[in-house]
């Protein structure tokens, strides 16, 4: 039954997915959908997704979206995942569904709204609202620290102590990518003072190399676009 | 009996847990956590809780915290709990999951910053806050548009067009009954346009009585006091600071 993922690789869910189809060799099409081109809001992908978001994907006649769904029905319905990734014990697969929902409302909130409001708003054509991007940042900083204190408390370097990744590392390392696309000296300021969060990328990434390089390869044109972006807002 | 559920009923996700534990007749001691008077921080239920919210739950050893986690996890262990809850097919709870993450973003960050500052902040002795009341109103009229135009798509009378209930009407439906707390004009104001959701919310009602309207009793309660306290002319009352409070903390 062939799959179809929808995706933009500027939206950090959709690059978890990418990762954990190609770490686990699930063969799918991909089907670039760009928000920056507003591809999202077409009638074709309201037809797969009347959310109008990405990532979404079509299995056979089954359509999903909400990436942690998407990660958790690979996990299930393929062959051959490794237990690791979405743990069959119940508790161990109940520990990975709460730290997925504790991202909503903390990592992800915190830096996906300092990452619009200070860079990525112009690309869509929106203004920078710098009141707002520190509110954001204030969550994020909140939540990196948590990550460190509780989440990845244990005996693995992996999230929730465990030995190797799950379907949460990938959601929640991809997000703080996004960081990637700011300024060096921001993305410093950030990330600098959590040496157990830079670890634990640099660990998520030996997990999956050599495909977690390969999808975030778009980073560095984004961090450009966005600088040269912002010059052009800054001139009267 | 091992499971410990640690609630306050005035908080949504706590009545949800609460709920689906009593209509599964799942033993449980439950424990409360008084919002109010700032029991999540306390040093026990920080060895709980270190996200020091509500709901969790300790289950022997295990602990576990967030509300859509423990709902499935209940549902998985516990044996006797009817499929329609939680179902065992991947493509229908893959449905369930979804309509649960969607909500965190959604109608809950919606619904959470409307009654929060339109409603409680005059029983802080706060100035209202109407630009994120109206902000916040947005997102929970644009969440409960979604809810009928494509959540409550189907055949059924309940979430995904089933036909019986399943752990994502419990968990929106406690968040929509939050709104009992707000002015009677302003909570028909919005869900008025919605007969779709309300026809919803009357059948998840039906289908978990006797229990809903017990898990519901402190909230109505607190309707009364707030109402009074308004029409006396609003100020820092005990009852209304304690909701306000409760609300703040609530998992936000």
């Amino acid at each position: 039954m062939a799959l179809k993922l929808y995706d933009d690789r500027m939206s950090q869910p959709s690059r978890a997915i990418l990762i954990f189809c190609k770490a686990n060799g699930i063969e799918f099409e991909e089907v670039k959908t760009e928000i920056a081109k507003k591809q999202h809001r077409s009638p074709e992908f309201a037809e797969v997704n009347p959310m109008k978001q990405v990532p979404a994907i079509v299995h056979g006649d089954f359509k999903l979206f909400e990436s942690h769904e998407i990660l958790i029905y690979l996990a299930s319905a393929f062959p051959g995942i490794a237990d690791h990734w979405y743990p069959a014990d119940v508790r161990k697969r109940a520990k990975v569904h709460s730290v997925l929902d504790w991202h909503h409302s903390n990592l992800r909130r915190g830096s996906a709204g300092y990452m619009f409001n200070s860079a990525i708003a112009l690309a869509l054509g929106l203004p920078l609202n710098p009141e707002a991007a520190a509110e954001s940042e204030k969550l994020l900083s909140k939540s990196l620290a948590m990550i460190e204190s509780y989440w990845l408390q244990g005996d693995g370097p992996f999230l929730l102590g465990n030995e190797k990744p799950s379907i949460a590392d990938l959601a929640l390392v991809c997000e703080i990518m996004q960081i990637e696309a700011a300024d060096e000296n921001e993305r410093e300021r950030i990330l600098g003072p959590h040496k157990r969060i830079l670890k634990w990328i640099e660990d998520t990434k030996n997990a999956t190399a050599p495909h977690f390089d390969e999808i975030h390869s778009i980073m560095p044109l984004a961090r450009q676009m966005l600088k040269e972006l912002k010059v052009q807002a800054s001139k009267p | 009996m091992s499971l410990k559920v640690y609630a306050d009923r005035m908080s949504q996700p706590s009545r949800a847990v609460i709920l689906f534990c009593k209509l599964n007749g799942i033993d449980f001691e439950e424990i409360k956590i008084d919002l109010s008077k700032r029991q999540q921080l306390t040093r026990e239920f920080r060895d709980i809780n270190p996200l020091k919210k509500v709901p969790a739950i300790q289950d022997g050893r295990f602990k576990l915290s967030e509300s859509h986690a423990i709902l499935i996890y209940l549902a998985s262990l516990y044996p006797g709990v009817a499929d329609h809850w939680y179902p065992a097919d991947v493509s229908k709870s893959a449905k369930i999951h979804s309509v649960l993450d969607w909500h965190h973003s959604n109608l809950r960050h919606g619904a959470v910053t409307y009654v929060l500052n339109s409603a409680l902040a005059p029983a802080l002795g706060l100035p209202l806050n109407p630009e994120a009341a109206a902000e916040g109103e947005k997102l929970l009229s644009a969440s409960l548009a979604e809810i009928e135009s494509v959540w409550l798509k189907g055949k059924g009378r309940f979430l995904l067009g089933s036909l019986q209930p399943s752990i994502a009407d419990l968990s929106l439906v406690c968040e929509i009954m939050q709104l009992e707390v707000v002015d009677d004009k302003d909570r028909e104001r919005i869900l008025a346009p919605h007969q779709r959701v309300l026809k919803w919310i009357d059948d998840t009602k039906a289908a978990t009585r006797p229990h809903f309207d017990e898990v519901h009793s402190v909230l109505f309660k607190v309707k009364e006091k707030l109402k009074k306290l308004r029409s006396q002319g609003g100020g820092a009352g005990e009852a209304a600071e304690s909701i306000t409070k409760a609300c703040v903390r609530s998992k936000m």
